[in-house]
Order: C-alpha cells, then sequence, then structure tokens
C-alpha cells in the first residue's frame, strides 16, 4: 500500500526537514505536507530554522521558492515584521524573546488563511522550545523546516521523526547524487551503540560525564584533553592510540569532524583492530567526503547513544538553471541503493498525496528563469 | 509640502512620487542609432515609463555605454518591512565603550577568521585589527574588546575549538559567498559544530562578505550578517546590543524560575 507523507508521519509530533543542499525541494515537501494536514483537518504549526516561504532565492535571485499557504487556526512561529507582512488575520500567543537577523520571533494563531514567511528560532534549543510551546497551544502536529544543508534541528533533543531532502542539485552525475544520498542517510540511521556492544549500558554511563573518553576492553575510561577531537592532528591522534592500544571505544562529547576520522584511519589500521566512535546523534557528526560504511571498512567504526527516525526522502529531480533527471529514474536508483526507506517526489504525477499542478514538462520547473513578471494580480503560475 | 506615505513608496527626483530613476550600463552592441532604439527597448521591458536615453558613447569597438532615465510605477511597502532587525542605529565608538561598561562590565571576547578554503582575510582584519576601516579602527583598538584574528583558511572545527579554549563572547567569519554550495556548507557548517558542542546559546554567530545579507545569514543559521559597507563600529554595536540583550533574558528567566518555582518560596 503506497502511503502519503502525512500518513507515513502522523504520529510524529515534532517533525523535522532537512535538505542535503539548497534546492533539493525541502520546501515543497513541507507545501505537500501542509495540503495534506489541511485536507485531513489537522492543526499544524510551522517553524522555519531559516526563512521559508519567501518569493525568490537569496543566492539565486533566478530562482522563484514555493510559498507557504497555511489555513485558519494555524500555529506559526516567525518574525513580527513577516507577520505584518503577510496581512494575515491573526491572534499574537508569546513573544518567544528570540531575536534573529530578521527580527523578533514570535508565535501566533492564525486567524484567516493565506501565504506567510516563515522565519523561526535558529538554535536548535529555542526550535524545541517553540515547537513545544505549539504543541501546548493546541497544534496536533508541528513542521520543524531545515535551511540549506542544516541537520541541527533534526536531533533527537529537538524532533521526533525526520524527512530528508534530496534532488539533481547534488551534482550533474546521476550515479553521484544517489551515492551522495546514501552516505547522507546512513549518517542519519547510525547504528545504536547497542546494536552489537554488551558494553552499550556502561558507555551510556560513562558519557554522562560530558567529556570526551577512550574506553578500553576493561571499560576503564581515558579523559582526552579539552577539544582533542577538534584540534588533533594525525600525529597526536597516533599518539593517542599508540599510547593505549587496549582502547576500543571513543565516547564523543561534543562534534566529530571529519579531520579527526581520517586522523584515526592509519594508527588503526596499523594496529589492526577497529575502533568504536560513539556520538550523542547523528547530527555531531561532520563529513564531507565518505559516508560511515566507507569508514567502518577502514575499521572506523561509528555509532550513537540515540537514532534518528528517519521516515521518508524526498526528491528534486530538477536542478534549477542546470540540469534535471527523470523523476522515476533518480527514485529508482535511489529505492535500489536506499532499501526500505519511501522515497517521493511530491510533485509526480504518481505521488499518492494531494497535488497541486504538475510541473510543466517542457520547462525548467522549479526556479524556471523567470521571464517577463507578471502584472500584478495576474495569477500565480505553479512554482 | 507632502507627506511620505510609508506603504508606497518609490524613487523619487524632482518632486515626490515622481518615480524617476536614473540607471546607466552598457550592451555589447556598435555605437548607433540602433543602440539607442535598443537600450530604450530594454527599459521599456523593464517596466519603466517614459524611458530616455541622456547620454551614450562608444565604450570600445562593439560595445555602447547608455546612462538613462526612466519614471518607475512601481512601489514598495517600506511601513511593512520596518521593524525586521536591519534598521540598527550605531553607536559611535565612546557610546559603545560606555554601553559596555554599564551592561556588561567584563572584557567581550571575539574571535574572527576566514574559514576553510577562503584566502581572504581582508574583510576580518579591517573589523578586528587596530587600523580598521574608512578612519574607523577595528575591535581590537577598543578598550572593551579582546580580540583574537585566527587569519585565514582555518578549518571550521579549530576556529569553535579556539573560541571555546578563549571563551568567545562572539565568533565572526568572513567567507566570500558564490552560488557554489561549497562556500554555503563551509558557512552552515561552523554553525553546527558550535551547536553540536552545545555551546550556541553562549556564543554571537556573525558573519560577513560581499554578498551576505540579513536574510542569507538567518537562512545560514548566524545571529548577524555584514556585507559590504559595514565598518567596524557596526559590528560592535550589534554585538554590544546583542550581549546585553542576552544577558537581559537571563536575568528575567531566572528570576521567572524562582518566582514560578514553590521550593524557593518553601525554602
Amino acid at each position: 500500500v503506497t502511503q502519503t507523507l502525512s500518513e507515513l508521519t502522523a504520529s510524529t509530533g515534532r517533525l523535522a526537514l532537512v535538505g542535503l543542499a539548497k534546492n533539493t525541494g525541502k520546501t515543497e515537501a513541507l507545501a505537500a505536507l501542509l495540503r495534506e494536514l489541511e485536507a485531513q483537518g489537522r492543526r499544524v504549526g510551522v517553524t522555519s530554522v531559516g526563512r521559508d516561504g519567501e518569493e525568490r532565492d537569496v543566492i539565486d535571485s533566478r530562482i522563484e521558492k514555493p510559498r507557504v499557504l497555511l489555513p485558519a487556526g494555524s500555529f506559526v512561529a516567525t518574525t513580527d515584521g513577516l507577520l505584518r507582512a503577510s496581512t494575515i488575520p491573526h491572534e499574537l500567543l508569546e513573544d518567544t524573546g528570540v531575536r534573529t537577523p530578521l527580527g523578533r520571533v514570535m508565535l501566533a494563531r492564525l486567524e484567516g488563511a493565506g501565504a506567510i514567511e516563515v522565519a523561526g528560532p535558529s538554535a536548535a534549543e529555542n526550535v524545541r522550545a517553540v515547537s513545544d510551546a505549539m504543541l501546548a497551544h493546541g497544534a496536533e502536529q508541528v513542521l520543524i523546516d531545515g535551511a540549506i544543508d542544516r541537520r541541527a534541528a533534526s536531533s533527537p533533543d529537538v524532533a521526533d521523526g525526520l524527512i530528508v531532502s534530496t534532488g539533481a542539485v547534488l551534482d550533474h552525475d546521476i550515479d553521484e547524487v544517489v551515492q551522495q544520498t546514501r552516505d547522507a542517510v546512513e549518517l542519519v540511521r547510525l547504528a545504536s551503540v547497542d546494536k552489537d556492544a554488551a558494553a552499550g549500558p556502561r558507555l551510556r554511563e560513562l558519557a554522562r560525564a560530558g567529556e570526551s573518553l577512550l574506553v578500553g576492553e576493561d571499560l576503564e575510561p581515558i579523559a582526552l584533553p579539552p577539544r582533542f577531537l577538534l584540534t588533533a592532528d594525525p600525529e597526536r591522534v597516533a599518539q593517542l592510540l599508540d599510547g593505549n592500544p587496549g582502547g576500543r571505544w571513543l565516547i564523543v562529547a561534543g562534534a566529530l569532524p571529519e579531520r579527526f576520522l581520517r586522523g584515526l584511519l592509519h594508527p588503526v589500521h596499523k594496529r589492526r583492530r577497529e575502533l568504536v566512535l560513539v556520538v550523542a546523534d547523528p547530527t555531531k557528526v561532520f563529513l564531507w567526503k565518505r559516508g560511515p560504511e566507507w569508514f567502518e571498512r577502514q575499521g572506523v567504526v561509528l555509532r550513537t547513544f540515540s537514532r534518528i527516525a528517519l521516515e521518508a526522502i524526498t526528491v528534486n529531480p530538477v536542478a534549477p538553471q542546470s540540469h534535471r533527471f527523470d523523476s522515476a529514474e533518480l527514485r529508482g536508483r535511489l529505492a535500489e541503493a536506499i532499501p526500505d526507506v519511501p522515497i517521493f517526489d511530491v510533485l509526480s504525477s504518481d505521488y499518492p498525496g494531494a497535488h497541486r499542478p504538475s510541473r510543466k514538462s517542457e520547462t525548467p520547473g522549479p526556479g524556471q528563469v523567470a521571464g517577463i513578471a507578471p502584472a500584478p494580480g495576474a495569477p500565480l503560475t505553479p512554482r | 509640502m507632502r507627506e511620505v506615505d510609508l506603504s508606497a513608496v518609490r524613487p523619487y527626483a524632482d518632486h515626490l512620487g515622481d518615480g524617476l530613476v536614473q540607471m546607466s550600463f552598457t550592451l555589447p552592441v556598435p555605437y548607433s542609432l540602433a543602440a539607442r532604439r535598443a537600450a530604450m527597448e530594454l527599459a521599456a521591458r523593464m517596466g519603466f515609463e517614459e524611458p530616455e536615453v541622456v547620454h551614450y558613447e562608444q565604450l570600445t569597438e562593439g560595445y555602447t555605454y547608455f546612462v538613462m532615465y526612466g519614471r518607475c510605477v512601481q512601489t514598495v511597502d517600506f511601513a511593512a518591512l520596518q521593524g525586521e532587525g536591519f534598521d540598527i542605529e550605531y553607536m559611535g565608538e565612546d557610546e559603545i565603550e560606555h554601553f559596555a561598561q554599564t551592561h556588561i562590565g567584563r572584557p567581550i571576547v571575539v574571535v574572527g577568521a576566514s574559514t576553510g578554503s577562503d584566502t581572504h582575510s581582508v574583510g576580518i582584519d579591517a573589523m578586528l585589527n587596530l587600523k580598521g576601516y574608512h578612519g574607523h579602527h577595528g575591535l581590537e583598538g577598543y578598550r572593551c574588546f579582546e580580540t583574537h584574528n585566527l587569519g585565514s583558511q582555518v578549518p571550521n572545527s579549530v576556529l569553535v575549538a579556539r573560541a571555546i579554549d578563549v571563551g568567545a563572547d562572539a565568533i565572526l567569519v568572513s567567507q566570500t559567498v558564490t552560488q557554489q554550495n561549497l562556500h554555503v556548507h563551509n558557512l552552515t557548517e561552523l554553525v553546527e559544530i558550535v551547536e553540536a558542542e552545545g555551546r550556541r546559546g553562549q556564543m554571537i554567530l556573525a558573519c560577513g562578505g560581499p554578498r551576505v545579507s540579513n536574510e542569507l545569514a538567518k537562512e545560514l543559521g548566524y545571529d548577524a550578517g555584514f556585507s559590504k559597507g559595514t565598518e567596524p563600529h557596526h559590528l560592535a554595536t550589534f554585538i554590544v546590543r546583542e550581549l546585553a540583550a542576552r544577558a537581559e533574558s537571563t536575568r528575567s528567566d531566572a528570576s521567572a524560575q524562582v518566582a514560578a518555582s514553590p521550593q524557593s518560596t518553601a525554602a
């Protein structure tokens, strides 16, 4: 049975949407969800770690962006200025006190329907707070839209589930798009520390200290110098491992940058024994070129204390101002590489959820070059 | 004198609301009457009424330079845009020193760098170094700031580690943002590393660069964006005001908690 995005995520109270890059169709996924939830009569709350519903892309003004249309009764976290600019009648519920470059974030209940630019808090802690506030005011589900490629709001500390958006914009080569998406999804779905280690409970207990620790087979921890994972060059990493040959696990207290992982490759290979790094959750890991499975094959294993619930992947087969792939082919290739996660193109005619007029096949679709601007009052074209 | 209607403003030259715009551009066509006609047609397509070529000349062979007037009929709602956060009144250096002493009362630590592959440190130098920019000296020259300029091509993780080690109140990064995802990714990664280190609430993050607007800063996850034309006291004003506002909201949160806590009344 094919389900829609809203059906798949119906029980997710705080749902995060994260894109792998700009223009991967994240806001289209949000718009599709909003259409479906409106049809079901569900009261939603919406916030964005960036800015949503703006008319044009902030970096490339040739790219038109989808509007965010909210029905009456919706909750929204956005700035005072954007609330006023929307001209939608609303009831102000709270001044969150959160300041952003676009103004102060307010919490409002809309008393009419309309298009609104959404710019909520950026910091993960504040995102969680406004999401909870909207739920407390009566929202049945809160949608947290990401920005660019930011992932912090998808942490289990903030959201209960995640939709990942990917698309042609990642590369000209479809194989490369599939590979990069697969790497990103591997990271999102990082296995739990409990998967293959009876030591899980003890490691969790040690992690509460809030510092990075190297832990031996005997489960005795050695504290690493402050900021070691952020700053250590390969030489210092090698010294650490050579000096502690019994080290089996490395508990990561904060961020895990790829630089550090690369520094581990040689010493781990030399000692012929794998090292398991355990992070608080996948948003703490920063990879550029390789996915977790590649590192695992080199003996550098990544595990997490908290897992992210990945509900679905959406694809945008169009790279604005550049190239496009066949939607069905891209989805097929992704499904082969990433089995067991539902994959959608919400603008494709075969998408089972509520539709907006489908993509025009002969024009470049999303982010089409704006030709002569429509006269004021002319109907908005899709996209 | 006519009152300005801030909900519908348009350019003006001779009298309010006339919409007159002067523009200049170059077309890759030979200097000729046809070139002049092309410029007129182009201006009309841009939506200008009564376009007029007031000057045109050959720039080099095959290129013609134009100066034109045209009447803009569109308006913008300025009233709706006010209060979006970018209409800060900047303080002068003495005011900033005084404000910092009154509201913060300790050295304000600022760490700056051009991150990732960006080799341009001129923006950071202008903001931080004593020499400064445009006759305003940089943050280093203020008594209230302690600055650390890490230079260019600093990896994000190293920058964040240094910021934590020196107890930074603010991180300032500069990056030339282009349409390449790489530059954008580098800026978002810094924010995410600060989040992962659990320090986002304690650090002000500001980014600067030729194309950095407040809108872009918001998407990137920064507290402010500074573009061309920014002078050091603009940045300094933002930092001291934001720090004071944060201290204020922490204080009011703390007092609210005390008021709400039954233990505190029982004790």
